[in-house]
C-alpha cells in the first residue's frame, strides 16, 4: 500500500502521477497473499484443538471439573494487555506509512515489550495453576489450546524482535515496509485467537 | 565438493541438533524430579531437531538466516542455486522450481519402490492360508506402512512435483512465488519418509494409517515416528499449497484471466486450497496423539473426560478431503492429456472448471461416511450418504466430458493417452464401488473387507497413480529433453492395466464373501483366489521395473525431443525441452483458450523469443571519421579500450569519475553498455518508457565523457549483463571491465553475482563502481 493510500480513488498518488497497477493492492504482493494463505490453515489448526475442546465440553458436565479453578481476572489483565499491543502495533505501521520513524520505533518497541509480558505472565500462570496437563480432558484442552497459542506469541515475538532490529537499523520507508505488513498481520492475527480463546475457555 | 560438504553438515547438523534435544530434554526431565529418560518423549524431540537439522544443515535456510540477524542479504544467495546444469545439482538445495518438480518425482518414486515392496511383502504372506514369512504383527507393519508412504511420500508429493514443473511454465511465471519455501519442502519430505521408514528398527507403526486410537495411544514405539513423519509431510504440504495458490493468483501472465487457464491449474488451485484449509486438521488430530502419548492427556480416553470417537472426526474432516487431494490434481492431468491426444477442445471446459471446485467443497461435508460402524451419532448417516452420492455429480460431468472430448476425435494412442484411457475405465469402476460404500446397509456388511481395499486401489491405483503415469510421459519430453521409449511405455501400460486389474477386482468379490482386510491369516476356501492375486500382484510388481528403466535409460541416452512434440497449445509446450532457467524471455501473452484444436488459426499465446544478437553498429567517433581504415586501426588498438557496463547508475558522477582517472594516466577509449534485460522489472512497467529513460542516462554519461575529452560510444542492449558483457569481449576485446551498480541492497545483478561471474568468465580485472542514483531520471 502506497503512503498516499488516504487520496480519493487509491490509484494516484498525492501529486497525480499514476501508481503502476503493481502498488494499488496489497493483495497483490504475494508476501502479503501468501501470510493470508497460511493465516488460513493456521485458523484450521487452532480450529481441530476447539473441535476437540467443544467435543469434551458438551459431553461432560460439570464444565470445567470440580476442584478445577483457573484465575479468570489475572487473565483479563493479560488479556486487556495483548488487546493494546495490536492497537501500538498498528500506531507503529501507519507511522511508518507517514515516514515517522519515531512513532515506528517505539511503537515496536511497546508492541514487543507487551507481547512478551503477556507470555510472562502466562507462564507465571502456568506455574501457579495447581493442575497438569494429565489431571482431566479439560486440563489437556485448556494447556495444549494455550500452548499453542503461547508458541504463536513467541513466534510473533521473534518476528517484531526481527522488526525492531531492522527499524532500529534504519530499514524501511514509507514505500517499503512489506515485511512490517506481514508481521503486524501475524500479530493481529494472534490476538484475535486469544480474544477467542479467552472467551471459550475461560469465561464460557 | 559442495555435494559431499552440504551432505556431511546436514547429516552432522541433524546428528547433532538431534543428540543436543535428547540430552536436554532427559536433563530437564531429571532436574524436575521425572525419570530422565522416557521412550516416547524423546524419540519426539529427537526427531523433531534431527529433522529441523537436515534441512539447515542441508542449506534450506542459510538465506533466511541471514535475513533474520538483519544482515543485507548476500549476493550469492540468489539465483546461484537455481537451474541444474549436471546431475549433481539435484543433490543440492536448489530454487529453481523445474529441478524441484524433478527432485520431488524421483524422490516419491524411490518410496514408491519402498512401499511397493511392502505390499509385495503382504501378498506373498497371504499367497496361501496360515502363517508363512511374518508375524501377525509385523504384518500390521506392513500394511500401515505401505498405506502410509504411498499417501504420503508418494502421491501427494507426486502431484505436487508434477504441479511444480508444470505449472509456473503453464501460467507463464518465471518461478514460483517463493523459492526458496519451494526448496524447504521439498527437502521436508526425505525427513518425513525417514521417519516412517526406520519405524521398521524399533517396532513399526501398526494402526494402520488411519492410526485409530486407543491403538495409536497404546501402541509400540514406532507410533511415535509415525506422528512425527506426518508433521512433516503435512508441514511440506502446507507450504507448496500456499506457494502454489499465490503463484496462480498473482503471477499469470498478461491476458490469462481465470477462464483461461488450463484446467491443470483450475486443479492445483482447488487442491491448495483444501491443503490449506484440510492439512492442519490431520497435524492437529496428530498432534494429539502425540500429546495423549507422551504427555499423557485425556483427548481420547474417556476415563479422563476424552472421547474416542472425536479422534475419527478430526481424523476424517481432513482425511476425506485427503482423497481429493490425491484425486483432483489427477483430473487436471487427465483433461491435459485427453484433450491434446485427441486433437479437440476439451468438452464443456468452464463445467469441468466448476465441478472441479466443487468436489472440493463437497469434499468437507462427507467425512463421516468412514464412520458409518463407529457408534457415532446415529442421525449423522442419512445427510453424510446424501453428500456422498452427490460428489458422483461433478465427477460424473468430468468423466462424461472426457468422453465427449474423445467422441469424434483424432485420438493418438500414445503412452499417456493410453494411461488416461486406462484411468477412465479403472476410475469409474472405483466410483461405482463408491457408491456402493456410500449406501450405509452395503457399507455396514462390507466394512473392513477386501471390498473396501479393492475400491480404494480402484480409485487410489487405477485412478491417481494411472494419472501420475499418464502425466510423466507426456511431461517427461519436457522435462528431459528427450523422448521416451513409446514401445516399452505401452508395454509397461499393457502389463500395468491387465495385472492391476487382475490384481484387484477379484478382491471385491472376496470382500462380498467376507474376507477381513488387515489380517494375516484367511479361511482355506479363499486360498485358489488369494494365490492367483498374489501372482498378479508380483507382476504388476515387476511391470513398475519397465517403467524405471524405460525412464532411466531414455533420460540417458534416448532420442532428442523436440519443443513441443505433442503439437500442444499450453504455453509449456511454447519453449524448449527442456525450458530456459527462466522459462521465458519476455512475459508471454495469453490471447485465447489453452484447448482450441483443430480450430483454423487459433492460438493460445505469443511468446516472444528473442533472436540470437546481431553484431551492435557502434557510432564512429568524429575525429576517427575522416581517417582511413588503416589509421583508424593504429589509433584505435593504441587506446586501452574500457567497457563500462552499468544501467540506473550510469550518468553517476562517481562513475565517470572513475573512467576520468583512468584518462589522467592512459589514452582510452570507452564503450558504455547499457544491458535492459531485468526480469524483476520486465513484469510491471512499460518497456518503451524503461528504455527511453535509460537512453537518456547514457547520452548523459556520454557527453560527460565526451567532454572530458575520452573517445566514448555507447548503446542500450537488451540483453542480461552477463552476456552483454561477453558479447562485447568476443567481438572487440577490452583490457578492463568497470561495473557500477546500486548498493547491495537494491542491486538485482548483486543479487545475481554480476561482479564474481564476470571476472571468472572474462579473466578480467572487473572494477566495481557503488553509486547510489537518486536523481536519475526513472520511467
Amino acid at each position: 500500500m502506497s503512503a498516499h493510500v488516504a487520496t480519493a480513488d487509491g490509484h494516484h498518488h498525492a501529486d497525480g502521477a499514476p501508481v503502476s497497477a503493481y502498488h494499488e493492492s496489497l493483495l497483490r504482493s504475494p508476501v502479503f497473499l501468501g501470510m493470508i494463505m497460511f493465516l488460513g490453515s493456521e485458523i484450521m489448526l487452532f480450529g481441530s484443538f476447539f473441535t476437540i475442546f467443544f467435543y469434551m465440553r458438551f459431553t461432560h458436565s460439570p464444565w470445567p471439573p470440580e476442584g478445577v479453578e483457573i484465575p479468570k481476572e489475572a487473565t483479563g489483565i493479560n488479556t486487556a494487555i495483548l488487546i493494546s499491543s495490536s492497537f501500538t502495533m498498528h500506531w507503529a505501521l501507519v507511522s511508518i506509512k507517514r515516514d515517522r520513524r519515531f512513532g515506528l520505533v517505539v511503537g515496536l518497541f511497546l508492541t514487543l515489550a507487551m507481547g512478551l509480558t503477556f507470555l510472562s505472565l502466562q507462564v507465571h500462570e502456568y506455574l501457579n495453576l495447581g493442575f497438569t496437563p494429565s489431571n482431566n480432558g479439560f486440563a489437556s484442552g485448556f494447556f495444549s489450546l494455550t500452548g499453542l497459542h503461547g508458541m504463536h506469541v513467541f513466534v510473533g515475538a521473534t518476528l517484531l524482535s526481527i522488526a525492531f532490529l531492522r527499524a532500529c537499523r534504519g530499514h524501511y520507508s514509507g514505500a517499503e515496509h512489506i515485511g512490517l505488513e506481514v508481521t503486524g498481520l501475524y500479530w493481529h492475527f494472534v490476538d484475535v485467537v486469544w480474544i477467542l480463546l479467552y472467551t471459550v475457555v475461560y469465561l464460557l | 565438493m559442495w555435494l559431499r560438504g552440504s551432505w556431511v553438515r546436514a547429516l552432522w547438523v541433524a546428528a547433532f541438533m538431534g543428540v543436543a534435544a535428547a540430552l536436554i530434554v532427559m536433563g530437564i526431565r531429571d532436574l524436575s524430579g521425572r525419570t530422565a529418560y522416557s521412550a516416547g518423549v524423546v524419540q519426539t524431540f529427537i526427531m523433531l531437531f534431527a529433522g529441523i537439522g537436515f534441512t539447515i544443515g542441508i542449506g534450506c535456510w542459510d538465506y533466511w538466516w541471514g535475513y533474520l540477524i538483519g544482515r543485507p542479504t548476500p549476493a550469492h544467495e540468489d539465483h546461484s542455486n537455481h537451474g541444474a546444469y549436471s546431475w549433481k545439482d539435484y543433490f543440492k538445495v536448489n530454487t529453481d522450481h523445474k529441478v524441484i518438480g524433478v527432485q520431488y518425482l524421483v524422490t516419491t518414486f524411490i518410496f514408491f519402490m519402498i512401499g511397493g515392496m511392502l505390499a509385495e511383502g503382504m501378498r506373498a504372506e497371504l499367497a496361501t492360508p496360515g502363517q508363512q514369512y511374518f508375524s501377525p504383527g509385523t504384518f500390521n507393519g506392513l500394511f500401515s506402512v505401505h498405506a502410509a508412504l504411498m499417501i504420503f511420500l508418494f502421491v501427494i508429493p507426486a502431484f505436487a512435483g508434477l504441479g511444480n514443473f508444470v505449472i509456473p511454465i503453464m501460467i507463464g511465471a518465471q518461478d514460483m512465488a517463493f523459492p526458496r519455501l519451494n526448496a524447504l519442502s521439498f527437502w521436508m519430505l526425505p525427513v518425513a519418509g525417514m521417519c516412517m521408514v526406520s519405524s521398521f528398527l524399533v517396532t513399526p507403526f501398526d494402526a494402520g494409517w488411519t492410526n485409530y486410537v486407543p491403538l495409536a495411544v497404546h501402541g509400540p514405539d514406532g507410533q511415535t515416528m509415525w506422528v512425527m513423519g506426518v508433521q512433516f509431510a503435512g508441514a511440506s504440504s502446507i507450504a507448496t499449497a500456499v506457494n502454489f495458490l499465490v503463484t496462480i493468483v498473482t503471477m499469470r501472465a498478461p491476458g490469462m484471466t481465470f477462464w483461461r487457464m488450463p484446467l491443470l491449474v483450475w486443479a492445483n488451485l482447488a487442491t491448495s486450497t483444501l491443503v490449506v484449509l484440510g492439512t492442519p486438521f490431520i497435524a492437529g488430530a496428530q498432534f494429539q496423539v502425540l500429546f495423549d502419548r507422551i504427555m499423557h492427556t485425556h483427548f481420547f480416553d474417556p476415563t479422563g473426560g476424552g472421547d474416542v470417537i472425536a479422534y475419527q472426526h478430526i481424523f476424517w474432516f481432513y482425511s476425506h478431503p485427503a482423497v481429493y487431494i490425491m484425486m483432483l490434481p489427477g483430473f487436471g492431468i487427465i483433461s491435459e492429456v485427453i484433450a491434446i491426444h485427441s486433437r479437440k477442445p476439451i468438452f464443456g471446459y468452464k463445467l469441468i472448471a466448476i465441478s472441479t471446485v466443487a468436489i472440493g467443497v463437497l469434499g468437507f461435508t462427507v467425512w463421516a461416511h468412514h464412520m458409518f460402524v463407529s457408534g457415532m451419532a446415529p442421525w449423522l448417516r442419512i445427510p453424510m450418504m446424501f453428500t456422498t452420492m452427490a460428489i458422483a455429480v461433478p465427477t460424473g460431468i468430468k468423466m462424461f466430458s472426457w468422453l465427449a472430448t474423445m467422441w469424434r476425435g483424432v485420438i493418438h494412442l500414445t503412452t499417456p493417452m493410453l494411461f488416461a484411457c486406462g484411468f477412465l475405465a479403472t476410475f469409474v469402476v472405483g466410483g461405482l464401488s463408491g457408491i456402493f460404500l456410500a449406501v450405509i446397509p452395503v457399507d455396514i456388511a462390507t466394512s473392513d473387507t477386501y471390498f473396501v481395499v479393492a475400491h480404494i486401489h480402484y480409485v487410489l491405483f487405477g485412478g491417481s497413480v494411472f494419472t501420475i503415469y499418464a502425466g510423466i510421459y507426456h511431461w517427461f519430453p519436457k522435462m528431459t529433453g528427450k523422448m521416451y521409449d513409446e514401445g516399452l511405455g505401452k508395454l509397461h501400460f499393457w502389463l500395468t492395466f491387465v495385472a492391476f486389474n487382475a490384481t484387484f477386482m477379484p478382491m471385491h468379490w472376496l470382500g462380498l464373501q467376507g474376507m477381513q482386510r488387515r489380517i494375516a491369516d484367511y479361511p482355506s476356501q479363499f486360498g485358489t483366489l488369494n494365490f492367483f492375486i498374489s501372482i498378479m500382484a508380483f507382476i504388476l510388481g515387476a511391470s513398475t521395473l519397465v517403467f524405471l528403466y524405460n525412464m532411466a535409460h531414455s533420460w540417458w541416452r534416448g532420442e532428442t525431443a523436440p519443443a513441443n512434440p505433442w503439437r500442444a497449445l499450453t504455453l509449456e509446450w511454447q519453449v524448449t525441452s527442456p525450458p530456459p532457467i527462466f522459462n521465458f524471455d519476455e512475459p508471454p501473452q495469453i490471447v485465447g483458450s489453452p484447448y482450441a484444436y483443430g480450430v483454423p488459426g487459433a492460438r493460445h499465446a505469443v511468446v516472444t523469443v528473442h533472436a540470437p544478437p546481431q553484431p551492435e553498429e557502434v557510432p564512429v567517433p568524429v575525429a576517427l571519421a575522416t581517417a582511413t581504415r588503416e589509421e583508424r586501426e593504429a589509433i584505435m588498438s593504441a587506446l586501452k579500450h574500457i567497457l563500462v557496463v552499468a544501467n540506473q547508475t550510469v550518468s553517476a558522477d562517481r562513475l565517470i569519475a572513475a573512467v576520468r582517472n583512468r584518462a589522467t594516466t592512459d589514452p582510452v577509449r570507452v564503450t558504455v553498455i547499457c544491458p535492459q534485460n531485468d526480469p524483476t522489472d520486465a513484469w510491471v512497467v512499460n518497456e518503451a518508457d524503461v528504455r527511453a529513460a535509460t537512453q537518456a542516462r547514457l547520452d548523459g554519461a556520454l557527453t560527460a565523457l565526451r567532454r572530458a575529452g575520452i573517445q566514448a560510444t555507447g548503446y542500450v542492449v537488451e540483453r542480461d549483463p552477463y552476456t552483454a558483457v561477453m558479447d562485447v569481449v568476443e567481438e572487440d576485446p577490452p583490457s578492463e571491465i568497470v561495473v557500477s551498480t546500486l548498493p547491495q541492497t537494491r542491486s538485482g545483478w548483486l543479487r545475481r553475482d554480476l561482479i564474481e561471474r564476470l571476472r571468472d568468465g572474462t579473466k578480467l580485472p572487473v572494477e566495481h563502481v557503488v553509486s547510489d542514483a537518486p536523481e536519475m531520471p526513472r520511467a
